[in-house]
């Protein structure tokens, strides 16, 4: 008990240091331009009855929970009414390009690729300056700027950094410590011990994702699209390959969920399940599924640092939010907006669903999570050490999800033994070559 | 005044059938990513579909799925009604039994077929070990893959094929039937050359509609497989929805397609108006 106090205690003091450190290296101080925003009275006069729609998406219950309770908030706030709308993720896109295209446009999104949205999106810089955006970790407003306006489209809700996750109790039982730090054959050689002591199907999973295998890519020191628009993987393809080899055999050889990963099609899909009932005792995510571990998961379970090869660290994502231009009230659809990304409900989003924070002010007052802080601190660190190549991918916001998605299909096709690593690898730089050429149309 | 009483349902039909068709057929010319901006292509779309090696695999994907499924379903439910047609015991009950899978909603077909097939933790493959078989990965092996889709495709559509033609079978004469006993004939006579024959017209429709129906399947199969094993089961309707809906988006490409399925679903149905003509003329 006593140890488990103290580790509480310790996990607390890192992140507030770390969350800390992230503005003091670098990152701009907050500006005070519209913290604490409240609507004028010609306003509240104006929203009054008023309804607007919030697109909205879900990764565990303690989300919804939260955004139905600041949502009746701001209905108090404002006297406007929100109406919500709960989408499914893997329609996210799908039914939001069918109600743009139909003229059913909600006032504002939760969204994971605004680039499909910019020239839809209501430029936010009219309502709250330009100096709005410098309010934001600096790199995490890219993906919601306008390329070519550079104007600000939207706001990053939240920030994701993926890593492993392990089921302690199998380890533990397994022998084998609970690792510090880790490169990818310390954690394939631990994964597949715990698995044989357990007798687990499985001793490794990942979500079926290109973003998630990015992390690996980056870790073994390859990338995609650098920050000028320009294909970076020719220069790093044998790394590229040689972690995309190391991950596909892990699926090869049903040391990790095949049937999950190529007999879901062209559809995304999370092996949380798996994780979740002790049938796999490395899970490689993110923070995201936290809050559903936290209800769920029967066991102890762990973030761990991210394996480190060449670079350490995650890579980089995250949530969006954006106000559609089309809203018949987008005063009050921006308003709405800046009041789901202001602090305190962002830090109150952050604690109960185990979120990292996009703002520089409540990073660098540091979030206080009810449990999990040793957890959060991991992610934290992982951030700190994400390597700055990785963001660059985040200069093309309207391809990642195409070039993300390719990634993810040729993995398939390797796993299935149809082509090689190399092959692969070859495919997906002509893919974003193609890609990169649709920009300059 | 005739056409006021008709008028309600042709509001709707131009509304939701009609004028969304005019529009795709119109849109299979341009090229869209977001549904709002079109850039004209010409006939651009329509030579992707027909010189795309995927558009191919597709189409003969699509060609195994329909043949096989046809066949299938035919001679099973023909089977399945002539049983049903001969129980003296519980008819009502096991009328519902064969119809119980039409009624499921396609979605939780595919998830619970996802679940049965399941390689390692399925039920299918525990009983296969159990009774000394392997564990064939029903929904990773591509041949596999389009196996389990033709045989849960049967499954949730036989009810429906099976009490169609038991309506036609009991609209059979019993006379004739209890004529060719008394002279003798033996059951599988009687099946072979009185009631087959006789329920040939029930028979081609239902080829014809299973036709359509396995053109057009897709709901459950994207929550079986996702078009997987690498786009074993991908079928043309798949192949319109993942063009339109799934990155790199291609409205007009999908359109395109959609209208070829549209010729393809026309020239069956059309075949089951000369034919239904041919017969009435007879």
């Amino acid at each position: 008990m006593k140890i488990q106090k103290l580790r509480s205690k310790l996990a607390i003091t890192l992140s507030l240091v770390l969350t800390a450190g992230l503005v003091a290296t670098g990152l701009p101080a907050a500006h005070a331009d519209t913290v604490g925003l409240k609507p004028t009275a010609a306003q509240l006069t104006a929203w009054k009855g008023k309804e607007i729609t919030y697109y909205f998406y879900n990764d565990s219950q303690a989300e919804l929970d939260t955004t139905k309770a600041q949502i009746a908030d701001f209905e108090k706030l404002t006297g406007a009414k929100v109406k919500l709308d709960v989408i499914p993720y893997t329609s996210l896109d799908t039914q939001l390009q069918a109600r743009l295209a139909a003229g059913n446009v909600p006032d504002v999104a939760r969204l994971n690729n605004p680039g499909l949205y910019i020239k839809d999106s209501l430029d936010l810089e009219q309502y709250f300056s330009r100096k709005y955006a410098a309010e934001f970790i600096k790199g995490s407003t890219l993906q919601v700027t306008d390329p070519t306006t550079k104007k600000l489209i939207g706001v990053p809700y939240d920030l994701s950094m993926n890593g492993p996750i392990i089921n302690v109790d199998q380890f533990k039982k397994a022998g084998v410590a609970v690792p510090t730090s880790w490169n990818w054959a310390e954690l394939i050689a631990a994964a597949k011990k715990v698995r044989t002591a357990n007798g687990t199907e499985y001793a490794f999973a990942m979500d079926k994702s290109g973003h998630r295998f990015s992390t690996v890519m980056s870790q073994f020191g390859a990338f995609m699209v650098d920050k000028n628009q320009k294909n970076v993987l020719p220069t790093s393809k044998f790394r590229a390959e040689k972690s995309l080899k190391m991950i596909t055999d892990l699926y090869k050889a049903d040391l990790a969920p095949r049937d999950l990963w190529i007999g879901t099609g062209t559809k995304y899909a999370s092996p949380i399940a798996v994780f979740i009932g002790q049938q796999v005792p490395v899970f490689f995510s993110g923070n995201f599924n936290l809050a559903t571990l936290v209800k769920d998961a029967k066991f102890n379970f762990q973030v761990v640092p991210n394996p480190k090869e060449l670079n350490g660290g995650g890579w980089p994502g995250g949530k969006f939010l954006v106000a559609f231009k089309a809203s018949k009230t987008p005063d009050l659809a921006a308003y709405f907006l800046h009041y789901l990304a202001d602090a305190a409900q962002m830090d109150q989003m952050d604690k109960n669903c185990f979120w990292l924070p996009t703002r520089n002010d409540v990073v660098a007052k540091g979030v206080a999570y009810p449990s999990r802080q040793l957890d959060m601190s991991i992610y934290l660190a992982d951030t700190a050490k994400t390597p700055a190549a990785a963001f660059g991918i985040q200069s093309v916001p309207t391809l990642t999800g195409n070039i993300y998605n390719k990634l993810r299909d040729l993995m398939t096709e390797v796993m299935a033994g149809k082509i090689t690593a190399k092959q692969a690898i070859q495919t997906q730089t002509e893919f974003i070559d193609a890609q990169l050429a649709t920009l300059r149309k | 005044m005739p056409y006021l009483f008709v008028a309600p349902n042709m509001f709707i039909f131009f509304t939701f059938i009609i004028w969304p068709a005019i529009r795709g057929f119109r849109i299979s010319f341009f090229d869209s990513i977001d549904g709002r901006t079109f850039t004209p292509v010409g006939t651009g779309n329509y030579r992707t579909i027909f010189g795309d090696p995927t558009v191919a695999s597709v189409a003969k994907n699509t060609a195994t799925y329909v043949i096989f499924y046809v066949l299938i379903s035919t001679f099973l439910a023909t089977a399945l009604a002539l049983v049903v047609n001969e129980q003296k015991f519980a008819k009502g009950f096991f009328r519902a039994i064969i119809f119980l899978p039409v009624m499921l909603s396609p979605i939780v077909v595919g998830l619970i077929w996802n679940d049965v097939l399941d390689r390692k933790v399925g039920p299918l493959n525990s009983l296969l070990q159990a009774l000394g078989g392997g564990s064939p990965g029903w929904l990773v092996e591509p041949k596999l893959g389009m196996i389990a889709v033709i045989f849960v495709g049967v499954w949730v559509h036989i009810g429906f094929y099976s009490i169609i033609l038991l309506a036609g079978l009991q609209g059979i004469d019993r006379s004739l039937l209890e004529a060719a006993s008394m002279d003798g004939a033996t059951r599988a006579q009687i099946i072979r050359t009185i009631i087959l024959p006789l329920l040939k017209p029930t028979t081609l429709v239902i080829i014809i509609l299973s036709t359509i129906h396995g053109f057009q399947s897709f709901d459950f199969i994207y929550t079986l497989t996702g078009g997987g094993p690498l786009g074993a089961t991908t079928l043309i309707v798949q192949y319109i929805y993942d063009s339109a809906f799934q990155t790199p988006i291609q409205y007009g490409l999908g359109s395109a397609a959609g209208v070829v399925l549209f010729m393809i679903i026309f020239a069956f149905t059309a075949l089951n108006f000369l034919v239904g003509k041919k017969r009435e003329a007879i």
